[in-house]
């Protein structure tokens, strides 16, 4: 199951949405509501008006109650073209004089004395809306009242209240969706600043712990404040942790050297095998501590200069060169062949010299101490706008099951046989400061090789 | 007066020729021209000589319809078919009558199946009502004269020449003039509260004219026809343009007229009852009816008026009947139950049975 990636700008359409869809139902509801209410009373109209002249069409003629049915009246209720018309003349005796006896539907009519009643009921198994009317006769001869009963199906009221309704729906719907627009650009309007900060964050240099300084709006000050915040404790942690490092391993180095010296000193010639083998030990692990401890002191130098100096263009092979020339000890083994190949013209990178120097040294350093047994090459190439120092050695090489382990510090391809130490953590960090990496090619056809790879300089960039 | 009537109502039905001769009441079966597939069953208060070419030319379109078509007086047809509602039992596919107010009531009562169609998309608004009474004719009431016994300068051109020609020449128009019984004719009820209605001072002079002259009653249009036919009668008023037009064309004597005051035009009704048994061929031929191929052969074989067409020859009358304003189209819609009102309807046709009827000569006026 995938998890969906929560997101502001959904969570925030999403529930103006429900409120709108919300609201869209409401104001449906009540336009429907007016709507009808609005057809009944117009259409009422017309029924009471009908009924009205019937009423007035009464006559009472020598003690009969006679009424005249005007056409008009018919008409009257035939604007609402499709409905049915019942009616139903009723005299003071309570006797229906014309018209559609059984429209009696359990009307009151007496109620209707005061004023018109209306109601809407069902006649015939269809829906109506019945006005009742009533005229009180005076005449000496007869007197009471008669009651007139209209009614009308409801096709033309149901008709008129669905087309308004209709309407108003439409209006709705295109200002729900106007408003829905509406928000989704205005979330997407005010959701800006926060892309502009994460870009801000992305496009920082890894080593830049330094405060966001960002133009950004006030909710996010909060946010911004925190993450400065959190960034100065981290920087007063990691300079704190550079420095005890640097401090360690220099107050390790003077006594180190002395102990070396002493080693040194000491006579074997009297020792037995067995001892002399030991003390060849104790110089190994001796030499190695030195060495440790150098590249501790390196690698705290290298990253407090990639928090301090400012990177300018620089001539890798220029570099590359002096790495070669100063690791490469006047001692080496005569059997070894080594070589250095600069690339035809200057290989510009945008960096820091004296780093660079630092990480192509540990990468030869460690093909020295590891690798080789006949052949060392280091080359310096430009590939597309890539800048390349390659350094290959004939020894048996990484297998590529650890190359990505290799790059953390501390950690030895040749396990319990002397540490790697930080040789590669060192050009990793390097690499990783310029923007570049540091890579490795197989043994194969060709020698194992590893590569800091970075970007070239170009003018302007 | 009315139950004695009945028994002639009933021997028409019965198919046997009336006194009066081709009167309406005669059923007729129009085999299917093919294997019969269907029965449309159709109960009409139209003439079958009328109906004939469109029932023939319809069954061309619908080779294996059988159509069984009775013919009523349309008080009848209204009386069966409202009994036949309430009790929701089947009475015909299809209902025509000429008197559209009852064919009215009738959908008012909830006794019609709506039918759509993209023929009946075409009627005009007026000859509709609920897509379930259509008017599919257009057939004005005119003015009939034997051209033998009516000198042209008697020839009334308006309802107000008819009462003065009454007037002035009493004895000479006694008993020869025709119209409607209005107690046994529907058609004739509603033509004549419609004239109380388009102009009731003249409607009532005309009354009165008529009452005097002694006015031959009969119960339908073909009655009156043939009484003019014979001579017996010379004026017929009130007959409806289709027939009269017809029986013109049999007896070159027989003038019409359509009055120029104003000409009443019957739309004729159609219309499926919830009992029908086949509305589907019902909607069928009314579709047909409603048709171009159906208006065109009313028009040339049937009805002979039509709502666009030109009047047809040797008729006497307004050159635009309908845009001119003489022409007035009985609209077939709710303002028709006034004229079905019961109240209204017996207390009219008393008013007019004492006027015309009852009165005895000797208490006439002259």
């Amino acid at each position: 199951m995938k998890r969906r990636e929560t997101s502001l700008f959904w969570r925030l359409v999403l529930r103006v949405a429900l409120v709108l869809c919300g609201g869209a139902t409401l104001l449906s509801a009540a336009a429907w509501y007016y709507a009808r209410a609005a057809a009944d009373d117009a259409y009422d109209r017309l029924l009471l008006g009908a009924a009205i002249q019937i009423t007035a069409n009464m006559t009472v003629d020598a003690g009969n109650l006679g009424v005249t049915l005007p056409s008009s009246a018919f008409e009257l209720l035939g604007l609402a073209e499709r409905d049915r018309i019942f009616y139903r003349v009723v005299g003071p005796d309570g006797r229906t004089l014309t018209g559609y006896d059984d429209l009696d539907i359990g009307i009151n009519v007496t109620a209707a004395r005061a004023g018109p009643v209306f109601l809407t009921t069902e006649y015939r198994n269809v829906p109506v809306r019945v006005a009742v009317v009533s005229r009180a006769l005076s005449d000496p001869s007869f007197s009471g009242w008669a009651y007139v009963v209209m009614a009308q199906t409801t096709e033309a009221r149901r008709g008129l209240a669905g087309e308004l309704t209709t309407r108003a729906m439409i209006l709705v719907g295109i200002m729900s969706l106007l408003a829905l627009a509406g928000t989704v650009l205005a979330i997407r309007y005010s959701l800006l600043p926060v892309d502009a900060l994460a870009a801000t964050l992305r496009a920082r240099d890894p080593q830049d712990l330094t405060p966001v300084e960002a133009d950004m709006p006030r909710e996010l000050k909060p946010f911004v404040g925190s993450i400065n915040h959190f960034m100065g404790r981290l920087d007063e942690r990691v300079t704190l942790l550079q420095r005890f490092i640097a401090d360690a391993a220099h107050q390790i180095r003077t006594p180190l050297t002395a102990l070396s010296a002493q080693v040194d000193m000491l006579e074997d010639d009297d020792l037995d095998v067995n001892r002399k083998r030991h003390l060849g030990r104790v110089r190994d692990r001796v030499s190695q501590l030195a060495r440790l401890t150098n590249q501790l002191l390196s690698h705290a130098m290298v990253i407090h200069r990639s928090d301090s100096v400012r990177f300018k263009p620089v001539d890798l092979g220029d570099i590359a060169r002096k790495a070669f020339r100063s690791t490469v000890p006047i001692t080496v083994d005569p059997d070894v062949v080594v070589s250095f190949e600069d690339s035809a013209e200057p290989v510009f990178v945008r960096g820091d010299a004296v780093s660079l120097r630092e990480a192509i040294a540990n990468i030869i350093d460690n093909a020295l101490q590891h690798g080789v047994e006949q052949r060392l090459a280091v080359r310096v190439r430009r590939e597309d706008d890539r800048a390349l120092v390659e350094v290959a050695d004939d020894g048996p090489g990484i297998p590529p099951a650890e190359w990505a382990a290799v790059t953390t510090r501390f950690v030895s391809s040749k396990m319990g046989e002397g540490s790697m130490g930080l040789g590669f953590a060192i050009a990793a960090e390097v690499a990783l400061a310029h923007r570049g990496t540091v890579r490795f090619l197989e043994k194969g056809g060709r020698d194992f090789t590893v590569i800091l790879d970075v970007p070239l300089y170009r003018e302007g960039t | 007066m009315w139950r004695q009537l009945r028994p002639i109502a009933l021997v028409a039905v019965l198919g046997f020729a009336s006194p009066a001769g081709a009167v309406e009441g005669t059923r007729a079966f129009f085999p299917a021209l093919e294997a019969e597939r269907g029965r449309l069953v159709i109960n009409g208060a139209t003439d079958i000589e009328a109906m004939e070419p469109l029932i023939r030319d319809f069954q061309e379109t619908a080779r294996d319809v059988a159509i069984d078509y009775t013919d009523y007086v349309t008080n009848d047809l209204y009386r069966d078919a409202d009994i036949a509602c309430r009790l929701k039992q089947p009475f015909g596919d299809l209902l025509l009558s000429s008197s559209v107010d009852q064919l009215v009531k009738l959908a008012n009562d909830g006794c019609a199946l709506a039918h759509v169609s993209p023929e009946t998309r075409d009627v005009p608004a007026w000859a509709n009502w609920r897509d379930e009474v259509f008017g599919f004719t257009f057939e004005p009431s005119v003015m009939v004269y034997h051209k033998d016994f009516v000198p042209p300068e008697d020839v009334p051109h308006t309802h107000g020449e008819l009462t003065d020609l009454l007037r002035f020449k009493p004895d000479y128009y006694r008993g020869r003039i025709g119209t409607y019984d209005l107690r046994q004719s529907g058609i004739g009820y509603l033509l004549a509260f419609l004239d109380a209605q388009q102009a009731s001072t003249t409607y009532g002079r005309l009354l009165e004219s008529l009452s005097r002259a002694e006015a031959v009653l009969r119960c339908c249009n073909n009655a009156v026809l043939s009484e003019l036919d014979s001579g017996n009668v010379y004026i017929g008023y009130n007959i409806l343009g289709s027939y009269a037009y017809a029986a013109a064309r049999r007896n070159g004597k027989l003038r019409i007229v359509l009055p120029r005051d104003y000409t009443l035009i019957l739309s004729r009704g159609a219309l499926v009852p919830t009992g029908a048994k086949r509305p589907e061929l019902a909607g069928r031929f009314l579709d047909y009816l409603l048709s171009e191929r159906g208006q065109d052969v009313a028009r040339e074989k049937a009805f002979f008026f039509s709502r666009s067409g030109a009047l047809p020859a040797e008729v006497d009358g307004p050159e635009k009947l309908v845009e001119s304003g003489i022409g007035r189209p009985i609209r077939i819609g709710p303002a028709l139950l006034a004229a079905q009102d019961r109240l209204q309807r017996s207390r009219f046709i008393d008013d007019w049975t004492k006027l015309i009827v009852d009165t005895p000569v000797r208490l006439r006026p002259n």
